[in-house]
């Protein structure tokens, strides 16, 4: 990795030769959206493991019992699945549990599954605060903020990436869409639903976990039982969010990364027809 | 921001921001701002650059430590990771210190005032029956007596169902009982207020908390397992806190505990005990069945 920081530096440097020392960088984020990101790692896991966990206990899909497995829930009937069609996993032990070996804390531990989850969740609340804090302070809110043209340039964007591996094999030239702004519409459009699916998780959370008292909350999302779908969608949505979000970071190279954890970019140039 | 403010700004100092303030249109409130474009010393940044991977790497290897840490010792186990018992003597403190914050807030959610939605008849829903899987034999039921200690009176009191539904209004409610689990389940319920039992047979006055007790649970494989459950008397005395004879219009069936069962709203279906045997008036919290097994104490939902 400093191999990749001395290429930055050297692509920069030489191309402002008259000054030698100078770096041009922009501050990407802030340092508490930097630190509530990273922190978003472990707090995440932990909810999604303990939250499959609590999720076993009673699922909320549930079919009538299957007569040979005796299986009421989709996730053990895919574990059956799994251990009788993968290879080296005929053996397993308790196929209808698989799944939840393999993405929760384990069946069975609903009691150290329901405190992991509640230390996660206030954790979780507060490292959105920071978030809050933060790009209040760095100003980065306005970058997330949606644009009437986002699904245009979105869907643009989207098949550009489709194309990169397409290009590569194909050796042809494949130029990503241009655009003046922080991120291109795709991220903006992941970027806000993220912390706006973070806001409603913590909303779905609460309806279920004091349905009584705030039941005003849980009516909002269709009662009790609707909630608690709302809230194991949702999770779906950190899923479905973080594969290609991991992915696309690391084919973009070392400056996005290093920009999230020392928060500058040393892609300046873009500012200039930033305003135009 | 254009070319010639960079180039002005390459000839100002080390670290010098460039203004970012003149654009031509003025910038509303949610418009995305230029970004600031700084000059740095390529040794400045590397440093920075070092600093902050090497703070960003004790933060990830903590977080690995103190995340797995907190992970339970069977799940460990099953990824290999620890093959002994490596429990740290503080990890069940910290866990239990977050669980009780979370009692706190329920606690403060709680409001003796605040009445539980109540659905109609048409909504009612199927019950499950927890019981641990086994019912319990119905022989109890003719010699079945509730027990009252803890009083003012400093008697002990011993009341069977005939006094209790004699004595007492009966009220009737359609609520709904959630379990810890997840499921949940609206039944019709009817029985006399917690609430009037506390104004007939008044506790010492020193009593906070109720210690509700059941002689005739049975554990998984129908062996008895005594059950008991802790509850603060400010629950016991919502107007919404039934001591329940009746569900669905018919006297308590044995699976739901005839003849005499708590119906507490506000609280998980686990604090619903079923076939009281004995009620305990305590100044101190007394124990409870599921909080030693790992789960909340206060249950407020």
């Amino acid at each position: 990795m400093p191999h990749s920081t001395q290429l930055d530096t050297e692509r920069i440097t030489t191309s402002t030769p008259e000054s030698e020392a100078g770096v041009l960088v922009v501050r990407r984020h802030h340092l508490l959206v930097r630190c509530s990101h990273w922190l978003n790692v472990p707090i995440l896991l932990g909810l999604i493991l303990s939250g499959v966990s609590i999720y076993w206990a009673s699922p909320v899909y549930q079919h009538k019992p299957n007569p040979q497995t005796e299986s009421v829930d989709p996730l053990a009937d895919i574990g059956i699945w799994i251990c009788a069609h993968v290879p080296g996993l005929h053996q397993y032990s308790s196929a209808p549990d698989w799944v939840y070996n393999h993405i929760s804390l384990g069946p069975g531990m609903l009691a150290v599954a329901l405190r992991l989850h509640w230390l996660c969740a206030y954790l979780f609340m507060l490292n959105g605060l920071v978030f809050v804090i933060g790009s209040a302070m760095g100003g980065g809110w306005r970058s997330l903020l949606p644009r009437s043209t986002d699904l245009r340039d979105a869907a643009r964007m989207f098949w550009y990436y489709i194309g990169v591996p397409v290009a590569k094999l194909t050796r042809r030239s494949w130029m990503p869409p241009r655009f003046n702004t922080k991120y291109n519409a795709l991220q903006r459009v992941a970027y806000f639903s993220v912390p706006v699916a973070g806001f409603q998780s913590v909303l779905t959370g609460w309806a279920i976990h004091k349905p009584i008292q705030l039941h005003w909350l849980t009516a909002i999302f269709g009662g009790y039982e609707k909630a608690r779908i709302w809230h194991f969608w949702l999770m779906w949505v950190f899923i479905l969010f973080v594969v290609p979000h991991v992915v696309l970071v690391l084919a973009e190279g070392w400056d996005t990364l290093r920009s999230m954890i020392i928060g500058w970019s040393t892609r300046a140039e873009r500012s200039e027809d930033f305003c135009q | 921001m254009n070319l010639e403010d960079e180039h002005s700004a390459l000839e100002a100092d080390n670290i010098s921001s460039t203004e970012s303030v003149p654009s031509r249109k003025p910038a509303g409130f949610f418009r995305e701002r230029p970004p600031e474009v700084m000059e740095v010393a390529p040794k400045l940044l590397r440093h920075w650059t070092r600093r902050d991977l090497l703070l960003f790497g004790m933060g990830a290897i903590a977080a690995i430590a103190g995340g797995g840490s907190l992970l339970p010792q069977t799940t460990l186990e099953r990824l290999g990771i620890i093959h002994e018992n490596k429990n740290w003597p503080k990890k069940e403190w910290f866990l239990n210190r977050s669980l009780r914050i979370d009692d706190d807030v329920a606690e403060a959610l709680y409001s003796r005032n605040r009445l539980v939605p109540t659905y109609s008849k048409s909504q009612i829903t199927p019950l499950r029956n927890n019981y641990n899987g086994a019912t319990p034999n119905p022989s109890y039921i003719p010699e079945w007596r509730l027990t009252l200690d803890g009083l003012a009176s400093g008697l002990s009191v011993s009341l069977n169902i005939r006094n209790l539904l004699a004595s007492f209004q009966v009220h009737e409610q359609i609520t709904r009982l959630v379990c810890v689990e997840g499921w949940s389940a609206i039944a019709w319920w009817a029985g006399l207020r917690f609430d009037d039992l506390l104004r007939a047979y008044p506790p010492m006055s020193k009593a906070r908390w109720v210690r509700i007790e059941s002689s005739v649970n049975l554990g998984p494989w129908g062996n008895p397992d005594p059950y008991y459950v802790s509850l603060d008397l400010s629950t016991a005395r919502h107007p919404q806190t039934l001591l329940a004879t009746h569900l669905n219009g018919k006297p308590l069936t044995v699976e739901h505990g005839a003849p005499l069962r708590l119906v507490a709203p506000v609280k998980l279906g686990l604090k619903n005990i079923k076939a009281i045997t004995r009620i305990t008036y305590t100044g101190d919290e007394p124990l409870d069945y599921w909080a030693k097994r790992g789960y909340s104490r206060y249950d407020g939902i």
